[in-house]
């Protein structure tokens, strides 16, 4: 009998230690990624994982550089898509929330009485371009920068701050890779397409119980790997995408063609991927063509453009949203207030994030002083600033320095966009407790 | 007999709880070492040189022997060390761009090719002439890597590969129009064999045959950036920061890891399972059988087998040398020690290494 007691005292303690052994992985779950969605972890235990603590640090020189004595001015880059791009109006409004930030940090006397400057570079969109551009802000010598929205932009900006050793705050790329990339001179305060598609994926599969999902989707880099992430979760929760059709970034107007296809495979419902323009005008065209399925987009849709073009069609279109602008927030409804007050228009969502990462560049330099790397390490060190609480909400950085702080879900009703939160995906995160860590 | 059974299933269910946690792929520890960590090139006499002792800037990012003079890329320009003397050249010489991130010297010419952030710049004859986006076909003005093949330079940008006949003096661009990369984003470009390898961020490797002029791609076989779903199948990762080939073998860093491609096999090295100083590869070149990688945390020379690791400690000059084949590893003190942990680039030639740091350069002699 005492055995019996001893055996089934030690098995017991076996089995709870594994439990126990489970509690850290709440902490390091990469990506708010459930077991059940991360790639192939149904099948095959990877030989290495990666973006999981301990990640990379900043292990380079330039710590013990001082700061200059002789400034008249305190720089901050910006870059973002302000001339010759499709999507001006975006970053015309990241603009405008770095500008009220910049100003709001100078009427309360700058940096030690100095006032910040902003350096104001255009991304123009192509290939490459981006490089220059910080390579000038290199030569201008400013202590952190901010930017973009484009992908293409971020990524070729991203491996050209590195070289320069420049912070980089991103408030406006969603590409899930942005952050793949292990270099420690970014943080991304935005939710990334991989939240949205979670959420999307969660709402359209769980909640609403559609099976068969159409998508159609700009042929740009921003609809490929955005709607990446989407694909992969709906094959994992068993609803493999039954059609995907594309369109062309810009100039295209009429998507009959791709809307016939659609039509004749009778999906449950229909996701668009794209900016606001399209997707409003391939709204009226599904519902022209006499197709009454629930549509879902990306969170582009969320604007007044969309809601312009799409009319009554746009009512019951559901999507997601990075913020909730219409949270009971008083940092988020001064900050509304002073934006109107300043540029006579309503804040979007690139708006808010703006002010939300040039605030934080500005706590850091002014509490890391003027030494880029010093500035670096205060934005990453998910202590400082982790839990900061924005206009857009309470940002939190997992080990890739990606934003996974609350995404929400927006859906049309009277010609108005009203938000909820997204569902979470319950299960636990993936286990660590493998080869490789 | 009862007690008997219930220490049955009890053993069982052990062995089925600890065998899970385990399940998966796993890598052999025990490797097998037929050349040895004794044929390894091992360093030391080191001398370190800073602003201090001549250098325009204390970061390096680049640098390559010249015959009997050493040619380094700053970010304040260009420094020759020549008869012991340091002798410096910026953009008032002629220079693209002060921040020079990679050199090659043409073994046919002899021309010195620097690859800066603000263009591309030849020195020949004494003169430095330079190509921007402006005043040529160049991809992009800030230049990871350049590399000199024949009468062909090839560099690496942001907006693609590009291709310089110097006798037609005409471009070629490789981007995702005209070659199997994901991205047109270039970051290292080698050359040998009659092949041209570029490493491609997000795109793995891309091949170019010179003779057939056709394209191939190498990328990491899962398809997912979070994982490396198992060793030894692929490229370790599709961030590739630097490509260098000798004797046969590619050799891939990426910020992850590197890769080993012998024209059949892939291997891959992970700081956990091999001597490799630290995943985060800044840049690698290949001399004989040997690869020297600059990583985040110090300076590790291989052949794959065995590896050979430099790092300096954090408060002195000092450091030491970690000496790894298979399981087994060994240290050895090391007075003084490389300039700084943080390695950008490295050069060898006959008994000498150069390495450039984040904060320096050093100098260290063959002794073995």
């Amino acid at each position: 009998m005492n055995n019996r007691v001893f055996i089934f005292s030690l098995f017991l303690i076996i089995v709870f230690s594994g439990i126990f052994s489970n509690a850290q992985d709440k902490k390091i779950m990469y990506g708010n990624t459930p077991d059940s969605i991360f790639p192939y972890n149904n099948f095959q235990k990877a030989y290495k994982y990666h973006f999981i603590e301990p990640r990379i640090e900043f292990l380079g020189a330039g710590r013990e550089k001082k700061a200059p004595t002789d400034l008249t001015e305190v720089r901050i880059g910006f870059l973002g898509p302000l001339e010759n791009s499709p999507i001006v109006d975006l970053g015309k409004q990241m603009l405008n929330g770095s500008i009220l930030a910049i100003e709001e940090a100078n009427a309360l006397g700058g940096y030690k009485g100095i006032p910040y400057k902003l350096m104001i570079h255009n991304d123009v969109g192509l290939w490459g371009a981006a490089a220059n551009e910080v390579i000038q802000m290199d030569d201008e010598k400013v202590w952190a920068w901010l930017g973009s929205i484009d992908d293409i932009v971020s990524h070729v900006a991203l491996r050209a701050t590195l070289k320069c050793e420049i912070m980089m705050v991103c408030t406006g790329d969603p590409d899930p890779t942005f952050t793949e990339t292990n270099i420690p001179w970014t943080i991304r305060v935005i939710s990334d397409d991989r939240q949205s598609s979670y959420a999307l994926a969660n709402y359209i599969y769980r909640t609403m119980k559609h099976d068969r999902i159409a998508v159609i989707r700009t042929g740009a880099r921003y609809g490929r790997v955005g709607v990446m992430e989407f694909l992969g979760v709906a094959n994992r929760l068993g609803h493999p995408i039954s059609m995907e059709e594309r369109f062309a970034e810009m100039g295209e107007t009429d998507f009959t063609m791709q809307l016939k296809n659609i039509k004749n495979e009778k999906p449950d419902a229909i996701l668009i991927w794209g900016n606001a323009k399209e997707t409003g005008l391939i709204v009226n065209q599904i519902r022209e063509m006499g197709m009454n399925q629930p549509i879902y987009t990306s969170d582009r849709a969320v604007s007044d453009e969309f809601l312009k073009i799409a009319g009554d069609n746009a009512n019951g279109i559901v999507t997601t949203c990075q913020y909730d602008p219409t949270a009971d927030n008083p940092s988020l409804k001064k900050f509304q207030a002073d934006y109107y007050k300043r540029f006579g228009m309503e804040p979007n969502v690139f708006a808010a994030h703006a002010f939300d990462g040039m605030n934080l560049i500005i706590k850091a330099i002014e509490k890391a002083g003027l030494n880029r790397v010093l500035i670096r390490d205060l934005l990453t060190d998910r202590e400082t600033f982790q839990h900061y609480k924005g206009v857009t909400g309470e940002i939190i950085l997992d080990a890739s320095w990606n934003d996974v702080g609350d995404i929400f879900m927006a859906k049309v009703e009277n010609g108005k966009f009203v938000f909820f939160p997204a569902a979470q995906m319950k299960e636990r995160g993936h286990s660590t407790r493998m080869v490789g860590y | 007999m009862k007690t008997n059974l219930i220490l049955t299933i009890f053993i069982i269910t052990v062995f089925l709880i600890t065998g899970t946690s385990s399940f998966g792929f796993t890598k052999s520890g025990n490797q097998t070492n037929a050349k040895g960590e004794g044929n390894i090139p091992k360093y030391g006499n080191w001398k370190n040189f800073t602003v201090a002792d001549g250098l325009p800037g204390n970061k390096a990012y680049a640098v390559r022997v010249d015959g009997d003079r050493v040619l380094v890329g700053t970010h304040e320009g260009l420094a020759v060390y020549e008869d012991d003397k340091w002798t410096t050249y910026t953009t008032e010489d002629g220079i693209a761009h002060n921040g020079i991130i990679a050199i090659d010297v043409s073994e046919l010419t002899g021309d010195v090719w620097l690859g800066t952030m603000g263009g591309l710049t030849r020195w020949s004859g004494g003169v430095f002439e330079s190509f921007t986006q402006l005043n040529s076909g160049m991809p992009n003005n800030l230049i990871y890597s350049v590399v000199c093949d024949g009468k062909d330079v090839w560099i690496a940008t942001g907006g693609g590969a590009g291709k310089y006949d110097t006798y037609s003096k005409e471009w070629d661009i490789f981007t995702e129009q005209n070659a199997p990369m994901h991205e047109p984003w270039t970051y290292s470009v080698c050359a040998g064999d009659n092949k041209v390898w570029i490493a491609a961020w997000g795109g793995g490797v891309i091949e170019y045959n010179n003779k057939t002029k056709h394209f191939r791609d190498y990328v990491d076989p899962d398809g997912n950036m979070e994982i490396d779903l198992f060793p030894d199948d692929g490229v370790v990762h599709d961030i590739t920061t630097a490509v260098s080939w000798s004797n046969g073998i590619l050799w891939v860093a990426t910020y992850f890891g590197l890769s080993r491609y012998d024209g059949v096999h892939w291997k891959g090295y992970f700081d956990h399972d091999s001597g490799l100083a630290s995943n985060f590869i800044n840049f690698v070149r290949a001399v004989g059988d040997y690869a020297y990688l600059c990583t985040d945390q110090g300076l590790s020379v291989t052949d794959g087998e065995s590896w050979v690791t430099y790092v300096r400690n954090e408060n002195n000059h000092d450091g030491k040398v970690i000496i790894t084949t298979g399981e087994q590893k060994s240290e050895k003190k090391l007075s003084p020690s490389i300039s700084h942990n943080f390695v950008i680039g490295v050069d060898v030639k006959d008994d000498v290494i150069w390495v450039a740091t984040s904060y320096g350069l050093s100098r260290g002699e063959r002794i073995n």
